[in-house]
This record gives C-alpha cells, structure tokens and sequence, in this order.
C-alpha cells in the first residue's frame, strides 16, 4: 500500500506542530516559574502556583498528545486513506477544549490539578464559585470527546482495510499460526493506542461527567477511590499513549535512514499485544498508597509495571540499536532525535519501574522523585520524537538542512534535560514532596539546579521552534507524500 | 534505605543503557549486514531478556513479603504493644487522636479525610520520608510504624488538595523511652 496523504491533513498537520511548538514553550516557562519559585529566585503567591500548575500538567500532556496524534496520522497516511475532516474536528475540539480550560484557569481560579481528585473540584467550586470548575471538566470532557471521535473513526478505517484490531495487532499471525509479517509498525501502534486510549477516554468521561453532576446537584455523589481509579485510569493511559503514538514515527524514520526494514515479526506483534494489555493496567501503581484497594491489585499494579518495561526495553529500543548498528547512516536532526528519545525512553522507565515497587513507592510516593521519572520519559522521549519528526516533515516535504546549530541545540537540551531530570529524581531521593508551591530549605538547591536547566532547556525549545517555523516557509502545500527520502 | 537504594539502582541502569546508546552510536558508523546483525541480534536479546526476567524476579520476591500495609510484621516484632491512632486530614490540617509519643511506640494510624483526598507523609527528624498512606473521606487506611528514634516527627500533605497543600503540616514529638526526663 502506498497512500498519499490529503493536502488538507497536510496543512493541518502543520498547524498540529505549530501549536505544539508554542504550547511546548509556554508550559515550560510555567514550569521554570514554578521552579524558581520553589528554589526561591522569584516570589509567586501559592494561588498562582498552583494554577500555574494545573496548566503545567494538563497543557503538557494535552501537546504531547496533539504532536503525537499528528505523527500518527501523517505515517498513518502512507498505508490507508483517511478523511482530512476527522483530523480537523479533532483540532478544533482540541482547540476549544483547552480555551474552556484555560479560561478555568486563568479566568475562575481553576487550581485543582489535572488530577482533580473527587471530591476536590466540587469542594473549591464552593469555596471559588462553579464557573472555574465546570469550564475545566468541561473543557477536558470536549477535548477527550474530540480523541474519542478521532480513535473511533481510526477503529473503523483499520477494521474496513485490514478486517479488526485483533488483525491489526497480528493475532492471525501470534494465534492462527498464520506465516510472514503483520502489518506496518504504523497500523499496529495505531490499533494499540484506539484500544488503550478509548478505554481511557471512557474512563474520564465517566468521571468527569459524574464530577460536574456533583457540582450542580450535590445529593449525586459518588465513590471517591473509584473516581481516583478512572482519574487515573484516564490520566496514566492517556500520557502513556503519547509515546505509542509519537514512536510510530522512530519505526518510520530509523527504517528510512539505514535503509533496512523495520518489520512487524511474532515477537513485535507479541510485544505490542503485551503494551496494549499492560498499559491498561498499570494505572494502578498510582494507587499502591491507597491501603484500601484489594492487595492482589496493588501487587498487580506492581508487576505488571515492572512486565511494562520489557516490551520497550527488549523489542523497540533494542530494535533501534539492532537497526542503527553499522549501519552507516546519515546522523542529522531527525535521526539523531529519534535515537536519543529511545534512550530517554527508557532511561524514564527505570525510575518508574523502581517506583513501583510497592516498598519503595511507600516512601517515594508524590515525592518529587515521581516527576522526576515522567520528565525524563515525556521530555527525552516524547518530545523529542515530536521535535525529531518536526524537522523530519520540514526536510520531507520542504528543503530544511541540517546546520551546526542544530547539532548545538540538540547538545543543549540533552545535556541540561539530564541536569534537569537529575534535580527532581535527587529531590526525590532526599523526601521533597511533588505540588508543593513552598519548600523547605534543604530542598531548595535541587530546585535551583532544576530551574536553571529548565531556562537552558527552554533557550534550546525556542531555537528548535524558530528552526522549524523558518523551514515551514519551503514546505509546499500540495506536493504528495514523500516527495523524497529524509534520509538521502 | 529505600530512597538510597533508588537512586542508585537508577544511576548504575542508566549509565548501563547510556553505554550501550554509545557503543551502537560509535558503532554506527561502521557498515554490517543487516541479516547477520539480526541473527547474533536476537540471539544477544535472548540473554538480555532472561536477565532483566530474572532481576524483575529477584526484586519482586525481595521485596512483596514486606508491604506497608501487612500488620504481620508490627505485631510479631518488638514487646510494646500496638497503639492505634485516628488521624483525619482535613483542608488544611491534621487532626490526631494522639500527639506525643515514645521511643519504641508500635503505632498504627487509621488515616482518613474529612473533606478532600489528603497525602499522609510521615517524616523523621532528618526529613526523610518514613512512611505514608492516602487519607480519602469513606476510606481509613492503616499505616504501621515503629518509632525507633526520639525526636520531632512531622506529618506533611502528599497528596494535592488546593491551594493550602504546603501548610498542610503537623508537628509530632516522640519523646525517649521511659520519658522526656531521660535527657
């Protein structure tokens, strides 16, 4: 199959990673706020903080998905034929959801978190007036409705072309014994996130829903470990899905490069079968805390979170090493941001897996040590592999080269990511409690250490965000998909 | 301990995974056939795959027989008995049924919330995290700990609950055993 994809997918794709790049910046502003403000440079109030905060965490993982969804569609394209207009209305709900939740923010106070805990924003819509938390649930319940319309109508496309998820996934291949490959890395990743992320989506909708039945009719309320279930049930999937998307683009682009073919065989389709079926479990190492969970579920949380790892770690970043390996390809922007982001990838699994560990979460738990983990496998690995796959478009579909200063900023942001990520694991490791906006003088030095990467780290986000706007400029509207290699 | 051991199990696996990054970056620039690196490849990942089995193994069965919340332990080791303490977060404090202690309490805390979802951290004198549990209105957790050390303990929030999250804190005095007139 070789599809091309719609000019207006195209152009939207572009608007995808133009927002991204913007947003991308902006957050990490609000996290060296936050930053210098804990390390104690500036003085912010705790009000501002927190809402500073909620911003933080929920544009974060917001981007994350909106880059990774454009990723997704635009390789997606090269092996089936998808409507422009699914991938616009999921934009524009994208849109509109994060102006209501901005506008919860910013305009009604909103500050209660991305993690919005039941009873919590029925609790401050009364202390702060509703309007603050009915436009953040709702804004969160658009957007995810936006995901839900964009993951249903994938299910029917991948179903119609290759007869199923199950068949998208390889089952014929790991159960039927059927011989030869699965189907492209794309379609595969794509079947694993519509199932995980819908589950998800789902689980939000029911919470958020039931949330804002709260807050208008108080007499409906509901069980708060449940709520925190599907909080997290939607929170911890949804950010995980991220990377399942944006990696679509390292099977791509590394296959590209070294010019040797990345095949779906049983042990990747077994593997992503496994990422599909852990991910929707492993929520639950956030609850290894809540003493009231049934044991056999918190000790699930934890093995199965431990069984997460391999899958990454056997099969994708061991694929990246077995591809590069002398392979005498071209290392420029794109390829060496794809490569980098699978070590981030997994360097972000090994705190995480240690984390849930349910003796060693029992002192970690909400420390810093937690942010820590998911910084370095969201900044080291998912957006790394956005920012790889901004140059890698630009280069495709444009003229972009790559220049030393390119090499200079990847260099830059690395190196002060791994300062960066190193503040808040030490932080962890000395007992500094995450969502705190004050902190105690002896945690200070790890926040200053954090907010000082953190402006480098934003300098390099600017430059690669000016880069990538200077080469939209030859990026022509019309031409068809892989006008020429990347990699040539 | 646990917070060590952490940190610098994340240290050695990283600097592992970085060697490797490097050696097959350094190696990149060397040409192979794909065919013969795919076969010594899978071969080398069978090993790999067994290792990291094994240590995940090895971790699971180290570490499953001492949760937080089995109350085994607590009972079967020491001679005082177990004093069970009602404690209730609320926006934004801490109420305790009991406040002071002695070295070598066995104290179980039957955390819970009034309002909102709370975090119950307990801090030793040198602020590391001791022990913890989530305190959720409907819900009491019970969290064991034995005070070895006198000295004051803190209990801090870890778990966001608005905007008064950072105050959220309680000071707890555990006085040596036989008395604070031992010193």
């Amino acid at each position: 199959m070789n599809e091309a994809i719609h000019p207006l997918a195209k152009k939207t794709v572009v608007w995808h990673l133009a927002v991204t790049s913007l947003v991308l910046i902006l957050m990490m502003i609000f996290g060296v706020i936050m930053l210098m403000n804990q390390g104690e440079m500036i003085s912010i109030t705790p009000q501002w903080f927190y809402k500073i905060m909620t911003a933080h965490g929920t544009g974060m993982v917001g981007i994350a998905a909106l880059g990774g969804t454009a990723i997704l569609w635009y390789f997606l394209s090269k092996y089936i034929k998808l409507n422009p207009a699914i991938l616009i209305v999921n934009f524009v709900l994208f849109l509109t959801g994060v102006t209501m939740v901005l506008i919860a923010i910013f305009v009604f106070d909103f500050s209660d978190g991305w993690t919005f805990l039941y009873p919590l924003p029925a609790q401050s819509a009364k202390m702060y007036g509703a309007a603050g938390a009915v436009f953040f649930l709702s804004g969160m319940l658009v957007l995810g409705i936006g995901f839900l319309i964009l993951y249903m109508y994938l299910a029917a496309r991948l179903t119609a072309v290759y007869g199923g998820l199950g068949k998208a996934l390889g089952w014929d291949i790991i159960f039927r014994g059927k011989k030869g490959y699965g189907p492209p890395a794309a379609v595969v990743a794509t079947a694993m996130v519509i199932i995980t992320n819908s589950t998800a989506l789902l689980a939000g909708a029911t919470v958020l829903a039931a949330s804002l039945v709260n807050i208008i009719n108080p007499a409906v309320t509901m069980d708060p470990l449940l709520a925190k279930h599907l909080t997290y049930a939607f929170g911890h999937i949804f950010a995980n899905c991220t990377i399942y998307m944006a990696v679509i683009a390292v099977y791509e682009v590394l296959s590209e490069y070294t010019k040797r073919p990345w095949k779906a065989n049983k042990v990747f389709l077994i593997a992503w079968n496994c990422s599909t079926l852990f991910t929707l479990m492993i929520y639950t190492h956030h609850l290894l805390m809540d003493f009231a969970v049934p044991k056999w579920m918190l000790i699930i949380g934890q093995v199965f979170s431990y069984a997460n790892g391999l899958p990454v770690m056997v099969v994708t970043a061991y694929g990246a090493l077995m591809i590069v390996y002398r392979s005498r390809m071209k290392w420029d922007f794109a390829s060496s941001l794809f490569f980098l982001s699978m070590f981030g990838w997994v360097a972000g699994a090994i705190p995480a897996i240690i984390d849930a560990t349910i003796v060693v979460n029992h002192v970690m738990h909400n420390t810093k040590w937690v942010p820590g983990h998911f910084h370095t496998y969201m900044g080291m690995g998912v957006v790394a592999m956005i920012i790889g796959f901004m140059y890698y478009f630009n280069k495709t579909e444009g003229n972009q080269q790559h220049r030393g200063i390119d090499t200079f900023t990847i260099a830059l942001y690395f190196s002060f990511f791994t300062g960066f990520v190193g503040s808040f694991l030490y932080a962890g490791g000395i007992s500094a409690p995450r969502r705190w906006a004050e902190h105690l003088p002896q945690w200070v030095l790890s926040d200053q250490v954090g907010a000082i990467s953190g402006i480098f780290i934003v300098v390099a986000a600017i430059i690669f965000s000016a880069r990538f706007f200077s080469g939209l400029r030859s990026v022509g509207t019309n031409v068809h998909y892989q006008k020429k290699s990347a990699a040539g | 301990m646990y917070q060590q051991i952490a940190m610098y199990a994340t240290v050695f696996f990283v600097f592992l995974l970085g060697l490797a990054f490097a050696f097959v970056y350094g190696e990149s620039k060397r040409s192979g056939e794909y065919s013969t690196i795919q076969e010594k490849g899978y071969k080398i990942r069978k090993f790999y795959f067994l290792g990291l089995i094994a240590i995940m193994a090895f971790a699971t069965v180290m570490t499953l027989g001492r949760l937080p919340y089995d109350s085994n332990q607590a009972e079967a080791e020491g001679l005082n008995e177990t004093k069970a303490v009602k404690v209730t977060g609320v926006q934004y404090a801490w109420e305790m049924s009991e406040e002071t202690f002695k070295a070598g309490d066995k104290v179980q805390f039957d955390v819970t919330a009034s309002d909102v979802t709370h975090g119950f951290g307990l801090y030793n004198e040198n602020m590391e995290l001791v022990a913890q549990t989530q305190a959720m209105p409907g819900y009491t957790n019970t969290v064991y700990y034995t005070f070895k050390e006198p000295g004051t303990y803190q209990i801090l929030c870890l778990e966001y609950c608005s905007a008064g999250h950072h105050v959220m804190v309680k000071e707890i005095v555990v006085e040596p055993e036989g008395g604070a007139s031992d010193e």
